[in-house]
């Protein structure tokens, strides 16, 4: 039987670590190949570019900025969407066409996941680790809006949202108002973690079945 | 007939949607590549009152959300717009029959949309480099700036070919990106004489005098109120053409110099000599050149210069700086006159040289009449830009992409 094949977009993988995010995908990661699912993560990387067979069996593809030059956190992340787009579709284009899900780490790379949805139909999951609002609260500068209007995108443009807690998926209900049967809630210190994580994917690639 | 071609054009002015002179050249390049049997797709930024989707003579026009929540700046904005632009664009050339063949981007305010679309669909980019941020600032003097020239850089890198519509843009742009020869083609912008021909019946006496005295010759002057299009070297020749001739300067368009321009001719008491018009609507500004004794681009930089092609067009004399684009387009005491640029004693001897001799003006505008039909012909323009599309797709269809 084929195995399912994922993408994971995140912009904090090791070594690159810059707060909590970079541990918890390398340990996803690491179960979902133990569960025979083909993991390929996208990734961000100053001078470690290119792809990589890791030794826990991930394909990882890190890219950095061709624009070296910017403003503005803002200008950086959506310069860095192309380069996660070039890589996603080289993955899809060298899999035969066939991806079954993106699971996308917070708002940095939700334009692309957006675009890759509608240009080739690959179906994506918003994993929220935070939101804008938690973390500039009652911010309405436009920098602060911009931010909540991409994170509203992947809100939106997303087959599931997935989080760890209650809390924050009630966070995302009164901030933004999704439907709560869109917010799928999966303890990572549950035992269940990787098996109620898979049955996610599953729900939204619509198994393997849907190829 | 084999499979019909098809193009989606990325550009963020489209008419009505019109900033500078990118809405124009995108606008009569689809029309008449609609004409030469290529199927056109534009996809632009919205403007109010115009419609969302819309078909302008074959051509299929898409309008999108451009992000209208205020931006940090304007490079961040035009980033933020390109996100939405690159996925509506996605949507659109996924329904298509017949997919898209080109993707053709016009200047870095769609780079990111561009270069996106090219790697999700695996088709060819071409990219038009109408100007350059080094040109335009004259260097690079901020973090900005050189974003986006490094922007720029990386969207020349991606394209498979450049279009420029200058042989000074070709080398300019080789040598702001470091590009090979072969990467690059020249393709001239294109002006459209018939809108002109249209008004030559119409008797505009009672519409100039709304704008000057009749004993007063008319100097125009159409383009953006910013530092590159050298719009202080004409308000520092006032004087010096009003020393000999009588004259009414007729400023069109806006831009961040106008507060201080407007002090400088109160600080002259020329408020009566300069009129500061705004943005005008094609109807005045096309009556505006017909009506136009001289028409003065005095540019410090200029890719191109469609200005002075639309007042050539117009029959109305011209006085351009001897730079850039303008240098190829103008022939000195041929089809219009050449000064130097930034120097306003040369401008305004340029200016009274047309104003004062009514043989040697009428000579300058038959020249330049002849010129622009014989080389900037719209439909000639199309055939050639066609052509490079089919150069690039045989070369494509070798690659492993196809």
């Amino acid at each position: 039987m084929e195995a399912m094949r994922v993408i994971i977009f995140s912009w904090e993988y090791p070594p690159r670590v810059v707060g909590r995010l970079a541990e918890y995908v390398s340990a996803l990661s690491t179960q979902l190949v133990k569960n025979k699912v083909e993991t390929n993560v996208v990734t961000y990387h100053e001078f470690l570019t290119g792809a990589t067979k890791e030794a826990n069996g991930v394909n990882t593809f890190r890219v950095s900025n061709p624009v070296r030059t910017h403003i503005g956190v803002l200008t950086w992340v959506l310069t860095l969407n192309q380069e996660v787009e070039r890589v996603a579709a080289n993955i899809y284009f060298s899999s035969h066409k066939q991806i079954d899900l993106i699971d996308v780490y917070d708002w940095h790379f939700v334009p692309a996941a957006a675009t890759l949805k509608a240009a080739l139909d690959i179906p994506f999951v918003y994993s929220v680790e935070s939101i804008e609002d938690q973390r500039s609260p009652a911010a309405n500068t436009p920098y602060s809006m911009a931010i909540k209007s991409i994170e509203w995108l992947g809100f939106y443009e997303a087959k599931k949202v997935n989080v760890k807690t209650e809390a924050m998926r009630d966070d995302i209900i009164r901030v933004y108002q999704v439907p709560m049967e869109k917010i799928v809630v999966v303890n990572p210190n549950a035992n269940s973690w990787t098996k109620e994580l898979l049955s996610l994917y599953n729900s939204v690639s619509g198994g393997l079945k849907n190829r | 007939m084999k499979c019909e071609l098809s193009v989606m054009m990325l550009s963020w002015e489209f008419p009505p949607r019109v900033i500078g002179g990118i809405s124009p050249h995108v606008f009569f390049l689809s029309k008449s590549l609609a004409q030469n049997g290529v199927k056109v797709y534009v996809v632009t930024c919205d403007f109010p009152g115009a419609p969302a989707h819309e078909v302008i003579d074959g051509v299929e026009v898409y309008r999108v959300d451009s992000y209208k929540t205020p931006s940090p700046d304007f490079a961040t904005w035009v980033y933020l717009m390109n996100l939405n632009m690159q996925k509506e664009a996605a949507n659109l050339a996924k329904k298509l029959p017949n997919g898209v063949d080109v993707f053709h981007a016009h200047d870095w305010l769609v780079a990111t949309s561009g270069i996106g679309l090219k790697h999700v669909f695996r088709k060819p980019l071409l990219v038009t480099m109408h100007s350059t941020e080094v040109g335009r600032r004259d260097g690079i003097h901020t973090s900005a700036e050189k974003m986006i020239g490094e922007t720029e850089a990386w969207l020349t890198y991606e394209a498979w070919k450049i279009i420029c519509c200058s042989d000074y843009m070709v080398s300019h742009v080789r040598w702001a990106f470091g590009l090979p020869a072969d990467k690059l083609a020249m393709v001239p912008n294109g002006v459209n004489p018939y809108v002109y021909t249209a008004l030559a019946k119409e008797d505009l006496t009672a519409f100039r005098r709304r704008w000057a005295l009749p004993e007063e010759k008319i100097v125009l002057f159409v383009g953006r109120l910013v530092y590159e299009k050298g719009i202080h070297v004409l308000v520092n020749a006032v004087s010096k053409v009003l020393e000999k001739v009588n004259a009414k300067f007729i400023i069109v368009g806006s831009g961040y110099m106008k507060e201080q321009l407007l002090t400088i001719v109160r600080s002259m008491k020329m408020e009566h000599k300069v009129l500061f018009a705004g943005f005008a609507d094609d109807a005045t500004l096309l009556r505006l050149q017909k009506c136009a004794d001289v028409s003065v681009v005095p540019s410090l930089f200029e890719p191109f210069g469609i200005v002075a092609l639309e007042a050539m067009a117009a029959r109305s004399p011209v006085v351009v700086s001897d730079t850039g684009g303008l240098s190829e387009i103008v022939d000195h005491d041929w089809s219009g006159v050449k000064v130097y640029p930034n120097n306003p004693e040369s401008l305004a001897w340029g200016i009274v040289k047309i104003l004062t001799d009514d043989k040697y003006k009428d000579y300058l505008v038959e020249n330049a009449y002849r010129k622009i039909l014989d080389k900037y012909d719209w439909d000639r323009i199309a055939q050639r830009t066609r052509k490079i599309y089919e150069d690039v797709l045989g070369e494509y269809s070798k690659s492993f992409w196809a």
